[in-house]
């Protein structure tokens, strides 16, 4: 009687399941978020790719006048490898931060000693650009 | 001794960063004084000049003289509007937030829906 009783009322009480088309990201009409690639800060979402700030940095160190750009490898060192002393490695970071308009904090700028330790940093800086 | 020499080293080390830093500095106030690239790679060039001259000088208290000159004639000149990467502290962009996409709202009552 009573489990008759809860079909009947259920039968009558269930919404049937509609499929809510337009929540899905796939229809692209909807809302403001429709474009997945829309920036929503003013500097901008996208990451640098590793492979273009090893490209980069390579550019950069490599024009820097006083080695010799043959020698130039993602992981060299700019003392030990390259032959430069400590002033000229202020002087990259200082070209790197304005190759990728980045500000570099004093203390962390001084413990960047080498290519990979550089394309590491900013890599990971999310303002790199 | 090796106190001494440990002494040694490390106050040697401390005064390598404090040149490094100071050098740091000194070129972006540098760019910050020549805003022309023709302009800045002369004074930049006098600025190395400057630090290199003392390069070789050994004695530790000279060192340290010399550096806190250095770093004395550096807050001197300092630019009073240096440049400033957009977005750090200081920068025209910073804490600067672009106005929300068109359709958003702000719904001021959330969570509290279901109660009225």
């Amino acid at each position: 009687m009573a489990t008759s009783l809860r079909s009947a009322i259920l039968r009558h009480v269930r919404v049937s399941v509609q499929s809510l088309d337009r929540f899905r990201p796939s229809s692209a009409s909807w809302g403001p978020f429709h474009n997945q690639s829309r920036n929503l800060s003013s500097h901008g979402d996208e990451h640098l790719k590793r492979e273009e700030v090893v490209e980069r940095v390579i550019d950069v160190v490599k024009s820097f006048p006083k080695l010799d750009p043959s020698k130039v490898t993602p992981t060299s060192h700019f003392q030990n490898d390259l032959g430069l002393d400590s002033l000229d490695n202020v002087e990259i970071v200082m070209a790197l931060e304005e190759e990728f308009k980045l500000e570099i904090p004093d203390k962390e700028a001084d413990k960047i000693d080498s290519c990979d330790l550089a394309i590491e940093y900013i890599s990971n800086h999310s303002m790199a650009v | 001794m090796s106190a001494s020499a440990a002494g040694y080293l490390a106050r040697r080390s401390a005064q390598k960063e404090r040149v490094r830093i100071l050098y740091r500095r000194a070129l972006k106030d540098t760019l910050n004084w020549a805003v022309h690239r023709h302009l800045f790679y002369k004074d930049a060039d006098e600025l190395r000049a400057k630090f290199d001259a003392n390069k070789h000088v050994e004695d530790l208290d000279t060192i340290d003289r010399l550096i806190n000159d250095a770093e004395a004639t550096f807050h001197k000149f300092q630019h009073p509007d240096p440049y400033i990467v957009p977005w750090a502290p200081g920068g025209s962009k910073f804490c600067r937030n672009p106005a929300p996409p068109q359709g958003i709202e702000i719904v001021y009552d959330y969570g509290k829906e279901d109660k009225d």
